[in-house]
């Protein structure tokens, strides 16, 4: 129980003392019980009304606090502040809002909004008695982040943190690393080529000393909380041995018999079961494709290296962080979409990849391709489907892939048949580039875009062109290009197994847009790349610095201080009827057997304090510490007597 | 329907366009024009129309007439595209698109050819000197005859018979019946246009570059009736000869300032010169000069000795009549006020 507790009244330079009768409060509970001193003030805020409450603390060695203002979302934080910085335990420290709630909303009513602002303050002064000192709860923290996926955005993060000095478990699902950056050429506006970009990333964590790299591996299950996270890891083997023979290898690649659609090239090519996307590709052995392979041994025949013994592995580890940087899948047009199922409609992640594959001549199914048609916004921008959302990365990736053509191929004519092209930010230059190049845009609205058909055995684009008075024009095209939308991974069961919340574009969820733009609402668990909605190269590695440096803030020291409010059980009362565990939105409650007895316990890492259990519980088992039953009721109790 | 032609951008640059891709569009071309009305809005249409290479809808159009190149546009667009110079190229692109002969797309097209035509009359002038064996009275009597005779052969040859064709596109294919009455009531126009050229006064800082052509056109015609009618270089009369001599400065004066003005490119309009736009302004020039100093040979009596002088006006002259009238930028000056009169008549609907 407090009894030495300083009261302090604002006016907020009339806002307050307008309506409400300052001097009266202030007299009104100087008196009682515990009191030690109760002043009013024109400005609690105030550099020097602050100085006074701290003074005060100290010389009258005061065990509480009230401060009756505004909003405590506005100044909560500044007096919890002077208290700490006095040497008073913060949570013994009580707010009283008597402006939104009081004077603003009684304005009509002087007297009244007096009479509440007493009972608002009594009631303060009686929650302050019954207030107990708490300290942060201090957990160990392992200093080890996993980061999830191999691409640009997971390879730089997990350098990052290595560099800093953590240990980091790089987890990519496929057998190589580098996902989208890999299947691409040329970027635009650097001299570099994806692959070029992926070797140097893959070369700087091959020889980090801090990074275990995993490939062929997935996360299937996740426990504990922020600084102790529990992962099983599954690692499907490559079925090739560690020291491998390269030519025998190559044969093998030659003799397998099996042939599925390459994944790698967007399914417009065969590769075998035994594959390798590209000669250089890291790590530079290739894999076997389990699931496709038929065991006819016809590898084995020719290469020492295969080892079909290789067995599943799984692995348990613990971390102190997650960040998560699983990447995109490029859109999937709906059949007839644009054209999409006719033999020379393609996506641009396919036609990028045709180009890459034709030398001198751009050839697609053995014709040869002068007239190119680009759609664009294709599966982003929705009028009807779901992807409301700009993928930002596609108007410049097409303009600079219109680049390519011209530079690698003679006599093409490229039409764009866009909805205002974005090349947003400094990549306008490429915009302009392309123009001067001759080729010609076609804009039209998201509720009237181009038709493709075909005629004969000729293919027709057409639309009513709003920069020509909306003539209808039509372009015979060789090959139309689908420029395709980024979306979230088809399998993204990741997130499920992490519960990492997703917006309403499929996209992961961060806290706040703007605020804090990687971390998830899973405390220890960051997002960065395209993961977490449309992003090109730059702004991916943006924020996988910035998520890498959010992890590295929780790993770091190796202790986390969290926040004291949290809930706990009464294990003598409590009987488990899981009640409890499922109103919990974090799942920070677990059923556990106690000297033979079920009861429910709460995880301190995980338990945000948010009390959604309490009402829940019909034993009254669970008591929120800083709002104790007895807190509350005592609160109560002071503001309806009067 | 319309159908693209990307490879229309190529030809339009033979004629001295460039650049004009560039265009996204904005608009702020149109805007800033001051002679670009809500009915007749230019040139941002003209540089898609171009862009996309619908040929056709350019042919049939008078905008290209409208537009008096003031600059302005080409100093607001934010993409460098030179609007107004794409309007002077679809200009010279529509001389070539209405001569019957194609001459003048050739010619427009290639300097070397250019220079082999002017070549090629200086040889014949001499020529013909060499077979009158340089009989000064009775070659500058052939010289009057052949000026009245140019004249009336190269309008009824070649100028003529594209003005119907200009017609025949601009009106007739474009769709328009008009009737018969109102070509005459909106005659006035086509004179009025002619010789005032009023409708650049509606360009913004334009005043003083109008009065200059007000001036020349008007010294130009004058000079011409004045050597041809009055017969300038044969006549006793002192009204008649000082009357040439002031016609003939005028001329060579206000060339001059536009060949001076087009070296320095000091505005924007004179920022890009085609070659065709040279040999206007510098063929003016020495007709203006060379003729000034003609009569002043024949006042001092020179002319007998310095036949050469009268010459080199014949040459110049010859060059002018054949080559710059019928085949260069002098008809500009004709399509443009015949464009008036067919705008106010399809106004008229
Ligand atoms: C045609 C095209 C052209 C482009 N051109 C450019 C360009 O010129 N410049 C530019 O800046 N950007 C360009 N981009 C965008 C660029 O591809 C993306 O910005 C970049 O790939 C995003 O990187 P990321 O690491 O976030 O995702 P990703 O590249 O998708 O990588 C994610 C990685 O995570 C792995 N993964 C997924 N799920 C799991 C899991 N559950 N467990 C473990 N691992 C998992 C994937 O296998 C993959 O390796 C282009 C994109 C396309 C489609
Ligand atoms: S970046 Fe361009 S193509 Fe892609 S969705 Fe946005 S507007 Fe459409
Ligand atoms: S100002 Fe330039 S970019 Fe804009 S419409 Fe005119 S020509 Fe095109």
């Amino acid at each position: 129980m407090k009894n030495k507790i300083g009261v302090y009244i604002c006016h907020c330079g009339g806002n307050i003392s307008d309506y409400v009768d300052v001097e009266k409060v202030r007299d009104a509970v100087k008196d009682i019980e515990g009191v030690e001193i109760s002043v009013d003030t024109m400005f609690a805020c105030a550099d020097s009304s602050q100085k006074q409450i701290f003074n005060d603390i100290k010389e009258k060695q005061l065990d509480g606090l009230v401060v009756a203002s505004c909003s405590p979302k506005l100044h909560y934080p500044t007096f919890s502040a002077v208290a700490e910085r006095a040497g008073l335990n913060k949570y013994n420290y009580v707010h009283a809002n008597i402006r939104e709630q009081v004077s603003w909303a009684h304005s009509d009513n002087k007297l009244g909004a007096t009479e509440k602002a007493i009972q608002a303050v009594k009631a303060a002064i009686a929650g302050v008695k019954e207030s107990i000192s708490l300290e942060p709860i201090k957990i160990k923290s392992q200093k080890i982040v996993a980061v999830i996926g191999a691409g640009v955005a997971g390879m730089r993060a997990a350098k990052e943190l290595a560099d800093l000095g953590v240990k980091v478990y790089l987890i990519e699902r496929e057998y190589f690393v580098g996902g989208r950056v890999a299947q691409l050429d040329y970027l635009c506006r650097v001299q570099e080529t994806g692959k070029e970009l992926v070797t140097r990333m893959y070369e700087a964590i091959h020889k980090h000393e801090n990074i275990t790299l995993f490939t062929g591996a997935e996360i299937i299950e996740k426990g504990g909380s922020i600084g102790n996270f529990k992962i099983k890891l599954k690692i499907t083997p490559r079925y090739i041995k560690k020291d491998c023979n390269e030519d025998e290898l190559k044969k093998a690649i030659e003799v397998c018999p099996v042939e599925v659609d390459d994944d790698f090239n967007f399914n417009i090519t065969k590769r075998k079961a035994i594959y390798k996307n590209y000669p250089s590709e890291y790590p530079q052995k290739p894999a076997i494709d389990i699931k496709n392979c038929t065991r006819c041994g016809e590898c084995e025949k020719v290469c020492s290296s295969i080892d079909f013994n290789q067995k599943e592995e799984i692995l348990d580890l613990t971390v102190g962080s997650i960040l998560t940087a699983t990447g995109f899948d490029p859109y999937r047009p709906k059949e007839n979409e644009f054209g999409w199922g006719l033999d020379n409609v393609v996506t641009l992640p396919q036609f990028r990849r045709i180009i890459n594959m034709c030398d001198d001549k751009l050839i697609y199914n053995g014709k040869e391709i002068k007239e190119i048609a680009y759609i664009y916004c294709v599966g982003s921008r929705q009028v009807d489907g779901e992807n409301k959302y700009c993928s930002r990365y596609c108007c410049t990736a097409t303009l600079y892939t219109s680049i390519l053509t011209h530079k690698k191929y003679k006599n093409i004519h490229a039409y764009h048949f866009n909805r205002g092209i974005r090349t947003y930010g400094k990549q306008e230059v490429i915009y302009d580039e392309v123009s001067q190049l001759g080729d010609i845009f076609l804009q039209s609205y998201e509720y009237d875009p181009a038709t493709v058909e075909k005629q004969g055995d000729k293919t027709i684009v057409k639309v009513k062109d709003i920069l020509t008075n909306n003539t209808e024009i039509e372009v015979e095209a060789d090959l139309v290009v689908l420029v395709t939308g980024m979306e979230p991974r088809k399998d993204n069961s990741i997130g499920d197994v992490l519960k990492i919340p997703k917006g309403r574009d499929r996209f992961y969820n961060e806290i706040h847009m703007k605020l804090r733009p990687v971390e998830t609402v899973i405390d220890g668990i960051t997002i960065a790349g395209a993961c977490q909605g449309p992003k090109n190269i730059l702004e991916s590695v943006n924020s996988a610095l910035s998520a890498a440096t959010k992890s590295y803030s929780i790993v770091n020291t190796g202790e986390l201080a969290l926040e004291p409010i949290i809930a706990s059980v009464n294990e003598d009362t409590c009987t488990w009827c899981g009640l409890c565990a499922d109103a919990c939105p974090y799942d920070a409650i677990e059923l556990i057997n106690k000297n033979g007895k079920d009861i429910a316990e709460i995880n301190k890492s995980v338990c945000k304090g948010c009390g959604m259990c309490l009402p829940v519980c019909e034993s009254d088992s669970i008591e929120m510490s800083g709002f104790t039953n007895n807190i509350i009721e005592n609160m109560i109790s002071a503001y309806a007597d009067i | 329907m319309a159908k693209i032609n990307p490879d229309f951008k190529d030809e339009l640059k033979k004629y001295g366009a460039f650049d004009f891709n560039a265009c996204y569009n904005c608009g702020h071309c149109t805007a800033v024009c001051s002679l670009s009305t809500p009915e007749d809005s230019f040139p941002r249409e003209m540089v898609r129309l171009s862009v996309l290479g619908l040929d056709e809808n350019i042919q049939t159009s008078l905008k290209p007439w409208l537009c008096y190149y003031c600059g302005e546009c080409s100093e607001t667009c934010p993409r460098q595209a030179f609007p107004g110079e794409l309007m002077m190229t679809l200009r010279r692109w529509l001389t070539a698109k209405y001569d019957w002969t194609g001459l003048s797309g050739l010619l427009y097209k290639s300097l070397s050819l250019s220079i082999l035509f002017f070549v090629l009359l200086i040889a014949g002038v001499y020529y013909f000197a060499v077979s009158e064996q340089f009989n000064v009275e009775k070659i500058m009597h052939i010289g009057h005859y052949f000026e009245m005779f140019a004249i009336i052969g190269v309008f009824s040859i070649i100028i003529l018979p594209n003005i119907i064709r200009m017609w025949y596109f601009t009106i007739v294919k474009s769709g328009y019946k008009i009737k018969f009455n109102t070509y005459i009531k909106k005659f006035g126009e086509l004179i009025v246009h002619m010789f005032t050229q009023k409708r650049a006064l509606g360009c913004d800082d334009n005043q003083i570059r109008w009065f200059e052509h007000l001036i020349l056109v008007i010294g130009y015609l004058a000079l011409l009736f004045t050597t041809v009618v009055l017969d300038w270089f044969g006549t006793d009369n002192d009204f008649i000869i000082v009357l040439g001599y002031v016609e003939s400065a005028l001329i060579f004066i206000v060339t001059f300032i536009f060949i001076f003005e087009r070296s320095k490119k000091t505005t924007e309009l004179s920022s890009h010169s085609h070659p065709s736009d040279w040999f206007f302004v510098i063929w003016l020039f020495l007709m203006g000069l060379s003729a000034f100093f003609v009569r002043i040979f024949i006042d001092t009596g020179l002319i007998h000795q310095n036949l050469w002088m009268y010459l080199f006006h014949l040459t110049v002259l010859v060059q002018w009549a054949l080559i710059i009238v019928p085949f260069g930028k002098w008809t500009h000056f004709l399509y443009r006020s015949f464009a008036m009169y067919f705008d106010a008549l399809k106004k008229t609907k």
